[in-house]
């Protein structure tokens, strides 16, 4: 099939490529008055009466201080008056909403959506979640306002706010955001060196061929809704620093005490993994990287097992050239693998590559300091994340059910589940570390180190669509 | 008049046995109660789990009616199969989470019967992607079929079609049916009255003909196909 | 969890339950139990009171080490002792009635060390904690059974509802509506009352499967711990006697005396691993058949003891006579069948365990 091109400017911003703007604040609205809510939705387009005009992928010459982005719920589609018809072409996943999506999610005891903080914890008051990009908060506000002028067109029920404190570091330590599909509509492949072959265009947009041979994903009728839209799973995670770095000292401890631990960590080698570095936080380290598949400064295990710092660094442009070979040194359990096995050998051969996801989150909540432990009340943080493809089912979902939890992939994996955002539970998780002989020690009561605070499932529509929704009714 | 009184309670007790009792109850009360406690029918296949022993060895009972009843339209979804075994066992071999499957014929009813890994939705869908085309040659046999061929242009729809004719599969403790029935209906649907069990038994099978009685025996739960080959060293 | 190896009879106190009004304490719970049983007879168990004491040993399978190093699961043969009852508390035997059969097994360890496994023919229990248990025998009080009138039963039927079962002959008492009544108000304990209500009577006790219903830890030889459910599966196969002929009081004892003096009777013990999810501390709620089920070994029966009095009636069992290997979960209601089993012991002076460190 000839791939059609894709008209950038017809596409909404930060699902092709990211805004990387440092901070995020998504307005979560529900409806108000439908007719103005349509209204609003027209003016977004251009930007028409001092309403914040919609940000495309088309390409800019300078970076805009502030990007605005709209997302709509199922019950948003609704609320604005879309013809049952069309509600009906959706998806299921996305007509049920991520809350009745629980248990394939992971979603469960302190994660239940029944848990949930407000605005989450009434689901279907949620409508449109507006996201605005910027670099200075005062930018924020000020789009924030300007997209709020009328009181009447939209109730907000809460607002979630992101900062990137250390450019692309989250809060467990790691360096993220390094593995992206990208496009060879859009991307030079000179400037991403990966193995992994350029992602169909349908991985992320709805009327393109995506990465199963044959299939194309239904576009929600009318055409001009649901082409080059696409969908994403917001999601509130939080993530338990304490929980995780307390984990590591154990896990060190215990590996301290088990014979062969020389193989993992030879005496000596500490200083290949830091300076400084004794041999207990040296194999804190070494499990780390191994739950992750990368160190924390974003190295690969596949391709630096040993050290974080290579005697030949790698550039960051280098950090996504790696493949599983069979004798691969990232662990097959890893977060980075579990998630995306690229052309590792995984049991079901047809799902390589097919789950792919754009990502785009960013930390919310302070930066944990060590230093400085927190107090009884620990402030919540985690990362506002956004993982976008073009059906949810086949993708998010997917990869949540089978990969990050219960570990179909590999049966070596297989009854675990992803050692960082997996539903955890300290009664059965484990979490086994790889020896270079392909021995392994088997790490137990593993806990859950991220929780679901709040989310939800958005239909990411086009610029056209976002003006079809706008005439609705006229 | 205790002579009378015994035989009355006699009668009574054979009551239910009798032809015109059994008639009373299934052409007469059961409709009745249908339409005074309007029951849903319960979604077909296992329930979502996390945990991983519920998402291995999950069961599959897919009852298609066909659309030809004759022995005709029944060879011809006979014949569907058996021109198109490579292609099933290679889409099975491939998509790798399948521990058993078959075809079966009853009555007016073309059958798949599979025990797979994993998430449902994921199944169909990889099964789509490597064998959509047989699919597509069984399913235009079955009635509603039309609607959702090409497999491979209507995949959300043809997983939720297939869901659709997948068997509800009632509970293995008997009270866990009050728990579905509030999961469908909503709490105000429930009486929760334990000699109330049988009717709304009886009330689901009303809506729901064909179940699946139990989430089935499993001789070693708890592992996936590919531990099992993997532990036989054969390879997955 | 605690780490002491458990060889404990009773000996502990249960951890204080931080609660406003008071658990009851172990005697009220047996004295609930006795006020379910106006006929009860001081000096015998107030329930599960008829029995029969067997004998035999246990030989476990080659791989049931690797889940528990207890030392009956080491492979070499193991005795054993088996009191098999009939559930009620009455002293009037009633073999043929509908009701729970206990299975309570002694393992007979080196240096006369023990350990229990007590199961019943239901696969759950009927309540989650102490408090509701007082409630529960509360309504499960015997109450005059009202026999359900011919025109009753028709409205039943034209209701499509499960008719009340007919008293048996002679039978004027039953604890039946007040557990329904129960069970309707409190749906976890629903299946339990549910299965209790049409369990029946087994043909032979050991045509009957038993479930020991709660969850235990169990730690295997390379120190994993694992949490468990135990069942005997009879290897005779499950049979019960017909359920509209009438029933027979007193066969069961006779049956087994007759069987073993031709043929041993086996059991399969089956172990089955919990998940993280499942109700590890809720005995009214049995686990998906979908875990994973490890063969333990088999049970084998060949003598009934001559002297019945110490094989049935003093022998006492209590579910936290456990081995290393072996700790129980914190299920509350394990937890207080400790102590509980201890109070009803002294009060019929059943036998001590040798090991009860406190002298009781």
């Amino acid at each position: 099939m000839v791939s059609a091109m894709v008209d950038v400017a017809d596409v909404q911003g930060n699902i092709l490529q990211g805004y990387r703007h440092p901070r995020v604040r998504h307005l979560i609205l529900s409806v108000g008055d439908a007719a103005e809510a349509r209204a609003w939705l027209g003016a977004t387009v251009s930007g028409a009466g001092g309403v914040p005009q919609v940000t495309s992928q088309a390409p800019w010459d300078e970076k805009p201080s502030t990007c605005f982005n709209i997302g709509l719920t199922f019950e948003g589609l609704r609320a604005l008056g879309t013809a049952s018809q069309s509600l009906a072409s959706f998806p299921t996943e996305f007509v049920e909403g991520m809350t009745a999506r629980a248990l394939k999610l992971g979603d469960i005891g302190d994660s239940a959506p029944e848990r949930w903080p407000a605005p989450f914890d009434k689901p279907r008051d949620i409508h449109v979640i507006v996201s605005v990009h910027a670099k200075e908060v005062a930018d924020l506000d000020r789009v924030q306002r300007q997209a709020l002028q009328n009181a009447r067109t939209f109730r907000l029920l809460g607002v979630r706010e992101g900062f990137n404190f250390h450019g692309d570091y989250v809060h467990f330590g790691y360096h993220d955001n390094i593995s992206q599909p990208r496009f060879a509509e859009i991307h030079d492949p000179e400037d991403y060196p990966d193995p992994q072959e350029m992602a169909p265009l349908g991985t992320v947009l709805l009327g393109y061929p995506n990465n199963f041979e044959g299939l194309l994903w239904h576009v929600p009728d009318p055409v001009e809704l649901g082409h080059n839209g696409t969908f994403n799973a917001f999601r509130i995670l939080a993530q338990d620093v304490v929980g995780f770095e307390n984990y590591l000292t154990e896990a060190a401890k215990y590996l301290l005490t088990q014979a062969g631990v020389d193989e993992l960590l030879p005496p000596g080698a500490e200083t290949k993994i830091g300076a400084g570095l004794s041999r207990e936080a040296a194999l804190r380290e070494i499990v780390a990287a191994q739950m992750c598949g990368r160190w924390r400064n974003g190295v690969p295990l596949a391709v630096s097992p040993d050290t974080p710092d290579p005697a030949t660094p790698i550039p960051e442009k280098q950090l996504n050239n790696f493949d599983y070979a069979a004798n691969s040194s990232c662990p097959y359990s890893s977060h980075i693998r579990r998630t995306n096995p690229r052309d590792a050998q995984i049991v079901q051969r047809v799902a390589n590559n097919s789950r792919r996801l754009v990502r785009r989150g960013i930390p919310y909540g302070p930066p944990y300091d060590p230093a400085k432990p927190d107090g009884v009340e620990a402030p919540e943080r985690g990362l506002l994340g956004n993982f976008i493809g073009a059906s949810l089912g086949a993708q998010f979902e997917a990869m949540c059910t089978d990969w990050v939890n219960v570990g179909l992939q590999d049966p070596r994996v297989t009854g675990s589940n992803d050692p960082l955002i997996g539903a955890n539970a300290p009664e059965t998780g484990w979490f086994d570390v790889v020896l270079k002989s392909g021995r392994t020690f088997r790490l137990r009561s593993l806990p859950r180190f991220v929780r679901s605070r709040g989310g939800a499932y958005t239909f990411l529509p086009s610029v056209s669509a976002i003006r079809y929704l706008g005439s609705l009714g006229k | 008049m205790a002579g009378l009184a015994d035989r009355f309670e006699q009668f009574v007790k054979k009551l239910p046995e009798t032809k015109i009792m059994k008639f009373v109850a299934g052409r007469i009360l059961v409709p009745i109660w249908a339409s005074r406690t309007p029951v849903k029918p319960q979604p077909g296949g296992p329930h979502y789990s996390v945990q991983s022993g519920d998402n291995v060895q999950r069961m599959m009972n897919l009852i298609m009616p066909l659309k030809d009843k004759s022995a005709v339209g029944r060879a011809e979804a006979a014949l569907a199969i058996a021109q198109n075994k490579d292609e099933i066992y290679a889409g099975l071999d491939n998509v790798g989470t399948v521990h058993f499957a078959r075809f079966v014929i009853v009555g007016e009813n073309i059958c798949m019967f599979s025990v797979y890994d994993g998430d449902f939705t994921n199944y169909i869908r990889d099964f789509i992607a490597t064998i959509g085309c047989v699919f597509d040659a069984v399913v235009k046999l079955v009635e509603g079929g039309d609607a959702v061929i090409p497999s491979e242009t209507h995949v959300e729809k043809f997983i939720d079609w297939v869901h659709a004719h997948d068997l509800y599969q009632v509970s293995d403790q008997a009270t866990d049916l009050f728990r579905d029935i509030e999961a469908v209906n909503g709490e105000t649907a429930i009486t929760r009255d334990l000699r109330l069990l049988p009717r709304d038994l009886i009330l689901q099978l009303h809506v729901n003909p064909n179940v699946s009685l139990g989430s089935g025996y499993r001789a070693y739960p708890g592992y996936s196909v590919a531990e099992v080959r993997k532990q036989f060293g054969i390879g997955w | 969890m605690d780490d002491t190896p458990s060889q404990n009879c009773g000996a502990q106190s249960p951890s204080a339950k931080n609660t406003a009004s008071p658990d009851p304490s172990p005697s009220q719970l047996v004295d609930a139990i006795i006020e379910d049983f106006p006929d009860h007879r001081p000096g015998t168990r107030p329930i599960h009171t008829i029995g029969i004491g067997v004998g035999g040993y246990f030989e476990a399978s080659d791989i049931a080490r690797n889940y528990c190093r207890a030392e009956h699961f080491g492979g070499q043969r193991v005795d054993v002792s088996v009191r098999f009852s009939n559930g009620s508390g009455s002293p009037v035997q009633h073999d043929g009635w509908n009701d729970v059969r206990g299975m309570a097994t002694r393992f007979h360890l080196k240096n006369e060390a023990a350990t229990d496994l007590i199961a019943m023919t239901l696969n759950g229990f009927f309540v989650r904690t102490t408090r509701e248990f007082i409630d529960f025998t509360t309504a499960a009080r015997q109450q005059p059974v009202k026999k359900e009138t011919p025109w009753q039963k028709i409205w039943d039927m034209l209701q499509l509802k499960q008719p009340l079962r007919d008293p048996y002959p002679g039978q004027k008492e039953s604890g039946d509506a007040g557990t329904l009544e129960y069970a309707n108000a409190h749906p976890f304990a629903q299946l339990a009352v549910f299965q209790a209500g049409s369990i029946g009577a087994p043909v032979s006790y050991v045509r009957a499967a038993y479930h020991a219903v709660h969850t235990f830890i169990v730690t295997g030889e390379d120190g994993v711990r694992r949490p468990v459910r135990f069942a005997w599966k009879p290897v005779a196969g499950v049979c019960n006697t017909d359920p509209d002929a009438p029933p027979e009081d007193d066969y069961l004892q006779g049956e087994l005396r007759e069987r073993l003096a031709r043929w041993p009777a086996r059991f399969l013990l089956m172990m089955t691993i919990g998940e993280s999810g499942d109700a590890l501390d809720d005995p009214t709620v049995p686990w998906p058949a979908k875990r994973v089920r490890v063969v333990m070994g088999t049970l084998i029966l060949d003598t009934v003891p001559a002297d019945q009095q110490a094989a049935a009636e003093h022998i006492s069992f209590n579910p936290w006579r456990l081995v290393d290997g072996i700790e129980p979960s914190n299920d509350p209601i394990l937890l207080a069948r400790r102590d509980a089993y201890e109070d009803s012991r002294k009060r019929r002076g059943g036998t001590a365990c040798p090991f009860n460190r406190s002298g009781t």
